[in-house]
């Protein structure tokens, strides 16, 4: 991984927004105390984001001196299939449902559906097999952590009683 | 010393505690083995099932996954030349061809020989080495954790990842994410944005799983459909001639590994790379040339990541500084417990520091037991499909992240930490240094303050302790070195130095 000859889709802009988070992070650091004094709370904040501003220019200046390879395809189709394909940002999407329904539904519900949807997608056999296996798998991460190890499990607000 | 032994001996005797080490130990291979699961990953969701365990319980478990996580990654490596870990990528560049010519039952054997060899001797460090820096470490005043935490961090930034600016970013963020909260000093709120969520700080849990587990999950969702090889497995009990042969490399390698587990921020990975480089070049007659299946080539990384496991826990229990991104976990979990890791612990809670020692014994002798045996269920186990795995490590991570502290909010965190970590992974920066500078940077930031203030506010009295120390010398020459040996200067002399390059 080393010896890359070119840089990769996306990545200067994700340098620009690493150094611009350093830079709106810093402004931040210097609303808590200011340069009022050398122990105030807000020198080591001060410190960190400030470091994150000089190694996201130096971040920006590699990647930009670097150049992106030249091939006849365009920048952004590189992006979407090489760092963002279209199976990461339904995964993705698929697990922020999860997050969202996981409070709400209970664990058990909201994990069955998401187990279901993400075997379905990402492996692509029969539903009843599917099924059938994202049942077996729930049922043994609730007998390990509910039961072995006692673990609280978020219950749901809407189906309280579903455990 | 009675006592020590009685606090070594206490996992050995209480079935409970064998049976915890024992299962942590088995789980830890597989976990080490299956590509796409991390030991780093399986720990700090582990930590969050653990922490209303008693202490002594839940460090057996760790132990055993840690001993058994840094072994299982060779078994692939071997069988399908896919490392299960970092730290096992030399071996799969000898052991692979081994087990193309239908010797891996044989390169599993010596492996896990080797392996537990090397462990041994990581522990025996720990246990002679870690009291006597201890003794020392009581002398550290602020401004030398202040040296220490920044050396850890940026070591591991520099010596993993493809560059340093890359790292120090890293390690900045993590510092950041760790500020978020009440100042514990003033109490005053840092980017709380005046939400209360925000003022008990960023839980380090939901950053670990997120950075490490949910993150790893989407840069493996790239390989989903990577082919699978059948094994045959017939040898398995190494030669007593081929141990014998190997003992005095596989003593330098465990050295080697236990020094660069011990140094703050490098584990096996790194220590398995150079030992593997060491008996490349301290070999003068292979049987079979490196490359092709040379025992050599096997025998030194993986005695050298085991042993780099006892080399970890030194600055971990002793100055409080993770030797790698497992004790960097690991840490997290002994603060969950209410303990603090640092110099006081060998005076304050000496119990525990043989109980580690203790479990993480027990633990590799666990590891030579399943290490020779269950191989041919093991081969079924580890072809289990990324489709199916990836999902339920993603329902891990969450019920993990919430158990913590039973808030919704936190899960949000995890993933956001695993787009971003997602991310950087891609654009290669190494997201160990962010979960060191969550860990570190509180510490940092107290002992910068300490020693500011011990040197009244004054900055030339403050930089003037940091030479005028014999401590604080050593330590800011190592880190001013480190700094020099990233810019072009270092670069241009050494060149001059080894000639020009090719």
């Amino acid at each position: 991984m080393s010896t890359q000859p070119g840089r990769k889709p996306g990545e200067l802009v994700f340098a620009l927004l690493c150094c611009g988070f350093g830079v709106v992070a810093f402004w931040q650091a210097f609303g808590i105390s200011g340069f009022g004094g050398l122990t105030t709370p807000g020198v080591f904040p001060m410190l960190a984001t400030g470091t994150m501003v000089v190694a996201g220019l130096f971040i920006i200046v590699g990647a930009a001196r670097r150049g992106s390879e030249r091939s006849g395809e365009g920048t952004m189709s590189r992006f979407m299939r090489e760092v963002l394909p279209l199976r990461h940002c339904i995964m993705i999407a698929l697990m922020l449902a999860y997050l969202v329904l996981l409070p709400q539904l209970g664990f058990v519900v909201a994990s069955a559906l998401f187990l279901f949807a993400t075997f379905q997608y990402l492996w692509r056999r029969n539903p009843l097999l599917t099924l059938l296996l994202a049942g077996l798998s729930l049922g043994a991460i609730y007998v390990v952590f509910r039961i072995v190890f006692q673990v609280v499990l978020p219950q749901g607000t809407i189906l309280g009683w579903t455990i | 010393m009675v006592e020590a032994l009685g606090n070594f001996a206490i996992v050995w005797l209480d079935p409970w505690l064998l049976f915890l080490t024992a299962a942590g130990t088995m789980a830890g291979i597989y976990i080490g083995a299956i590509p796409g699961l991390s030991v780093t990953m399986a720990t700090s969701i582990l930590i969050s099932f653990t922490f209303k365990w008693p202490v002594n319980d839940a460090l057996a478990l760790i132990a055993g996954v840690f001993m058994g996580g840094v072994y299982g990654g060779s078994r692939t490596a071997i069988l399908l030349n896919i490392p299960g870990a970092p730290s096992a990528i030399a071996t799969a560049i000898e052991g692979y061809p081994m087990a193309r010519r239908g010797e891996a039952g044989e390169a599993i054997g010596l492996t896990t020989v080797m392996s537990v060899f090397g462990g041994f001797i990581g522990i025996l460090a720990l246990a002679l080495f870690a009291p006597v820096i201890s003794d020392f470490a009581i002398l550290f005043q602020s401004r030398d954790y202040l040296l220490l935490g920044l050396i850890g961090i940026l070591l591991v930034g520099t010596l993993s990842g493809e560059s340093f600016a890359k790292g120090a970013f890293a390690g900045a963020l993590g510092v950041l994410i760790g500020m978020v909260g009440l100042d514990p000093m003033t109490a005053e709120g840092r980017f709380t944005f005046d939400t209360i969520t925000l003022m008990g700080g960023i839980p380090y849990v939901a950053a670990m799983i997120g950075f490490f587990g949910v993150a790893e999950a989407l840069v493996q969702l790239h390989n989903l459909g990577l082919p699978v090889v059948k094994q045959k497995i017939d040898r398995i009990i190494p030669r007593l001639s081929d141990v014998k042969k190997h003992f005095w490399l596989a003593m330098r390698s465990s050295g080697i590994g236990t020094v660069i587990g011990a140094l703050p921020g490098t584990g096996g990975d790194i220590a398995a790379l150079l030992a593997y480089d060491h008996a490349k070049r301290s070999t003068k007659n292979p049987e079979v040339p490196f490359g092709e299946g040379a025992k050599e080539g096997l025998v030194a990384p993986e005695a050298a990541n085991n042993a780099a496991v006892g080399g970890a826990f030194i600055p971990m229990l002793t100055l409080g500084i993770p030797g790698d991104a497992v004790t960097a976990v690991i840490i997290g979990a002994l603060f969950i417990h209410g303990l603090k890791p640092g110099p006081l612990l060998l005076v304050e809670t000496p119990h525990l520091f043989w109980f580690v020692v203790g479990s993480l014994t027990l633990a590799n002798v666990f590891l030579l037991i399943f290490g020779l045996t269950g191989i041919k269920v093991f081969t079924k186990i580890v072809e289990c499909p990324r489709a199916i795995l990836l999902p339920l490590i993603i329902v891990l991570s969450a019920v993990g992240t919430y158990a913590i502290q039973n808030n919704p909010v936190d899960i949000y965190w995890m993933l956001l930490f695993g787009v971003v970590g997602y991310f950087m992974k891609v654009y290669g920066f190494q997201v160990g240094p962010v979960i060191l500078g969550v860990i570190l940077g509180p510490m940092m930031d107290a002992n910068y303050r300490r020693a500011m203030l011990g040197a009244r506010g004054d900055v030339g009295t403050f930089l003037w302790d940091f030479v005028s120390h014999p401590i604080s010398l050593v330590l800011s020459l190592a880190f001013v070195a480190m700094l020099l040996s990233q810019t072009p200067l270092w670069r241009l002399v050494t060149s001059r130095r080894h000639g020009p390059a090719t």
